[in-house]
C-alpha cells in the first residue's frame, strides 16, 4: 500500500547512561504522513527515544532507517540534513530576533557574497516567512514583530512553523502544549492538524492524553524503556485514557508486540 | 509610536539636552567649531572601542583586557616607528593583527576553556598593564617624531585646492557631509518604498519626515561647523569608517544575525546549527583589533606612548556601550547607539572641563548618567508594548 511506507524505522534502540537502561530495545515505526502520540510517564524513556532520532544522543545498540535506508545520526545538524526537525519544549527561538529572522535562523537566504561576509536577502526571507505562515494559517501582526512581543502560543506556532519549513521528513514536538493556555493549545493543535492535511509527518510527545487523542492516528506507550503499548487511537476519549494510563502506570503489561530484552 | 521608539530616542534627546546645557553655560563655547572638532577627536579611542564592546555585550560576555591592550598596543606602535624603524603603512596592519591575536587568545580562553570572560578578560587586564610597564620601563614615555603617524589622532584631511571658491570653507569636507546627506536621505526614501512595496506597514509620513529633517539637520550642521574650522580629522574619518563597516555588518550581514542570535539564545543558535564558538572568536578578535586601533589613536593623540596608555578605557567603552542602549542581559544593542553613548560620555567630561568642574564630582555625575541609562533600558525593557 502506498499509504504505509515508513518514513522512520527504529530498530531495537537500547541506550544506558552509566547503570541506567534509559531504553531497553525499542521498535518504533512512523508511517508518512501520520501523527505518531509518544506517552508514557517521566523517564519512561520517550524524550531519550526522541534525542535519539534527532541526533542528540547515539544509541548503545539499534538500527535506524529513514525511508528504508539505514544511517548513523552523528549530530542534531546530521539528523537536519537528513529532514528530521525536533521542536524544543523549551521554544528554540531568539526573542530578540523577529519572526522572519527566527525562521530562516541557521538557513538565511543571501543576495550575494562580498569576501567573507554574505548579504542577506531580508525582503525574500519575509516574503517566504509571510507565504509559509499563511499556508499554515498562523495568525500573527507582522513577520517584523520580535517574537517576545508574541504570545506563548504564537510562539510555539512558529517554532513548529519553522521545522516544518525546510523540505523536512519528520516532525518531532516535546510536549508543544505544555506551557500553554487552554486556547493557545487548542491552536497548536489545529496546525498540528493543519501540517498533517498538508502531508506532513508527526511524532508529538505529551503528557496530555487529550491532546494526543485528538491529533494523533497511533499511539506508542514506553514505560522504563520499553514499549508496553502500541495502538491506532480510536473509540471515545474516556475510554482512550483509561486503557493508556493503565499501560503508563503499569497496571496492564499485556503488549506482546516488542520490547523483548535482548540478553 | 514616540513611545515604541523611545528605546532608540532616548539617548538622542540626551545628547541633545546635554549639548543645550553646556552651549549654554559655558556661552556658546561648548558648540565652538574647534571645540566640537576636539571632541570628535577625544571621542575617538572610546568610540572605537565602544564598538567591539558592544558586539562583545550582545554575546552576553564582557571584556575587561582592552584598555591595558590599547596601551600595550600603542607603546608596540612607538617601539616598531622608533626603535625598529618601520614605516607607518607597516605598523598600522602590523599592529592591527597582534590586537586581533590578543582577541583570539581571549576567544580561546572563552569559547574554548570555556572560561566567564569577566575571569578570562581580567588576566588580560592584569597581564597586559604588565606588558605595558615592561614596554616603557627603559624608556619611560616614548615620543613619536613620525607626522604621518601623529596626524591620526590630531591632523585633518586636505581640502580641495579651489582658489577664489568658498574661502575659508573646508570643501573636502563639504562635499562628504553632503554625500553622507545624500546617501542617507535616499537611503531612508527607497527603504520605505521598498518596505511599502512589500505591503509591509511603514511609520506614518509625519514621524517619517520629522526623523529624517531631524537627522539630516544634524549632518548638515556638523558639516557646516567643521568644514567653517579645519575640516574632518582623520580620527573622524577613522571613526566613520568603523562605524559604516560595523553598522553594514550587524545589519545586513549572516554574520551580524548570528551574532545577535547567539545573544539572544545561544542554546536556539547552536540547535540552528550556528557555531557559537566561532562567533565568540570572531567578536572577540574584533575587540581585540579595535583595541590596537584605539591605542594607536590614543598614541598618535598624545605624540608619545606613556606608561599609563589606556587607563579605564574599558570602563568608558562598557559604560558608552550602556548608555548608547546595549542591554545588560544580551542580545540587545545597535553600533550606532553605542557612538552616540562614547559622545555623550565624552561631551559630559569635555564640558564639565570647560566649565572647571572638580574632578570628583565629574566621575559622580558620569556615575549618574550611566546609572539612569541602564535603569532606562530595564524600564522601557519590561514594558510589553
Amino acid at each position: 500500500m502506498m499509504e504505509k511506507r515508513p518514513v522512520v524505522e527504529m530498530r531495537n534502540i537500547k541506550k544506558n547512561f552509566g547503570g541506567v537502561q534509559a531504553l531497553r530495545g525499542v521498535d518504533l515505526v512512523l508511517y508518512k504522513n501520520e501523527v505518531l502520540g509518544l506517552v508514557g510517564d517521566n523517564a519512561a524513556g520517550k524524550s531519550t527515544l526522541m534525542k535519539v532520532l534527532s541526533g542528540a544522543y547515539i544509541p548503545d545498540e539499534g538500527e535506524i532507517f529513514i525511508e528504508g535506508n539505514r544511517v548513523e545520526l552523528a549530530s542534531p545538524m546530521h539528523a537536519r540534513q537528513l529532514g528530521i526537525e525536533m521542536v524544543y519544549q523549551d521554544l528554540a527561538l531568539a526573542d530578540n530576533l523577529d519572526v522572519a529572522a527566527n525562521v530562516f535562523l541557521g538557513r538565511e537566504l543571501c543576495r550575494r557574497k562580498i569576501g567573507p561576509l554574505s548579504i542577506l536577502d531580508k525582503h525574500a526571507m519575509e516574503q517566504e516567512t509571510t507565504r509559509l505562515l499563511d499556508r499554515l494559517k498562523i495568525d500573527i501582526p507582522s513577520v517584523r514583530a520580535n517574537v517576545e512581543k508574541l504570545s506563548g502560543g504564537q510562539r510555539q506556532a512558529i517554532a513548529i512553523a519553522r521545522a516544518t519549513a525546510f523540505n523536512t521528513r519528520v516532525t518531532i514536538m516535546d510536549e508543544p502544549t505544555a506551557a500553554l493556555s487552554v486556547a493557545a493549545s487548542r491552536k497548536v493543535l489545529d496546525l498540528v492538524r493543519e501540517l498533517k492535511a498538508q502531508g506532513n509527518s508527526i511524532i508529538i510527545i505529551s503528557h496530555r492524553l487529550e491532546d494526543i487523542y485528538q491529533v494523533s492516528d497511533r499511539l506508542i506507550v514506553l514505560r522504563q524503556g520499553r514499549k508496553v503499548c502500541e495502538c491506532p487511537v480510536v473509540g471515545g476519549l474516556d475510554e482512550f485514557r483509561e486503557q493508556v494510563l493503565a499501560y503508563i502506570i503499569g497496571a496492564r503489561d499485556d503488549f506482546a508486540g516488542g520490547g523483548q530484552e535482548g540478553s | 509610536m514616540l513611545q515604541q521608539n523611545i528605546r532608540d530616542f532616548g539617548m538622542y534627546i540626551a545628547l541633545l539636552v546635554i549639548v543645550i546645557v553646556f552651549a549654554v553655560a559655558t556661552k556658546g563655547v561648548f558648540i565652538s567649531p574647534r571645540n566640537i572638532s576636539n571632541l570628535i577627536n577625544q571621542t575617538g579611542y572610546i568610540a572605537v572601542l565602544a564598538v567591539g564592546m558592544t558586539l562583545v555585550i550582545i554575546i552576553r560576555h564582557i571584556d575587561l583586557s582592552v584598555g591595558f591592550l590599547a596601551g600595550f598596543l600603542g607603546a608596540m606602535a612607538a617601539i616598531a616607528l622608533v626603535f625598529w624603524k618601520l614605516p607607518v603603512f607597516v605598523v598600522i596592519p602590523l599592529i592591527l593583527g597582534f590586537g586581533i591575536l590578543a582577541g583570539l587568545l581571549n576567544g580561546f580562553l572563552v569559547a574554548q576553556m570555556r572560561i566567564p570572560a569577566f575571569v578570562a578578560t581580567l588576566a588580560g587586564w592584569l597581564g597586559y598593564r604588565g606588558a605595558l610597564q615592561l614596554a616603557t620601563v627603559k624608556t619611560g614615555t616614548i615620543i613619536i617624531p613620525n607626522e604621518a603617524f601623529n596626524a591620526i589622532g590630531n591632523g585633518f584631511i586636505p581640502d580641495i585646492p579651489l582658489p577664489g571658491i568658498l574661502p575659508g570653507v573646508h570643501k573636502a569636507t563639504l562635499l562628504i557631509g553632503f554625500i553622507i546627506l545624500a546617501a542617507y536621505v535616499s537611503g531612508a526614501i527607497r527603504d520605505r518604498q521598498k518596505t511599502r512595496a512589500y505591503d509591509f506597514k511603514v511609520p506614518p509620513l509625519n514621524i517619517f519626515v520629522t526623523r529624517l529633517v531631524c537627522t539630516a539637520a544634524v549632518i548638515f550642521l556638523l558639516t557646516w561647523i567643521l568644514a567653517g574650522y579645519r575640516g574632518l580629522s582623520w580620527t573622524a574619518v577613522v571613526i566613520l569608517i568603523i562605524f559604516l563597516l560595523y553598522h553594514f555588518i550587524t545589519t545586513q550581514t549572516v554574520l551580524g544575525r548570528h551574532i545577535y542570535a547567539v545573544g539572544g539564545n545561544p542554546e536556539a543558535a547552536q540547535l540552528s546549527g550556528i557555531s557559537v564558538k566561532k562567533i565568540t572568536y570572531v567578536v572577540f578578535a574584533s575587540m581585540g583589533m579595535l583595541s590596537a586601533l584605539s591605542g594607536m589613536l590614543f598614541a598618535s593623540r598624545l605624540r608619545s606612548a606613556t606608561t599609563q596608555a589606556g587607563t579605564l578605557f574599558e570602563l568608558d567603552a562598557i559604560a558608552a556601550a550602556f548608555v548608547g542602549g546595549v542591554s545588560a542581559s544580551g542580545g540587545v544593542g545597535k553600533v550606532s547607539g553605542s557612538i552616540i553613548g562614547a559622545l555623550v560620555m565624552a561631551s559630559l567630561t569635555n564640558g564639565m572641563n570647560l566649565l572647571g568642574v572638580d574632578i570628583s564630582y565629574q566621575y559622580i555625575v558620569r556615575a549618574a548618567v550611566l546609572a539612569s541609562a541602564v535603569i532606562f533600558d530595564v524600564a522601557t525593557r519590561n514594558r510589553t508594548v
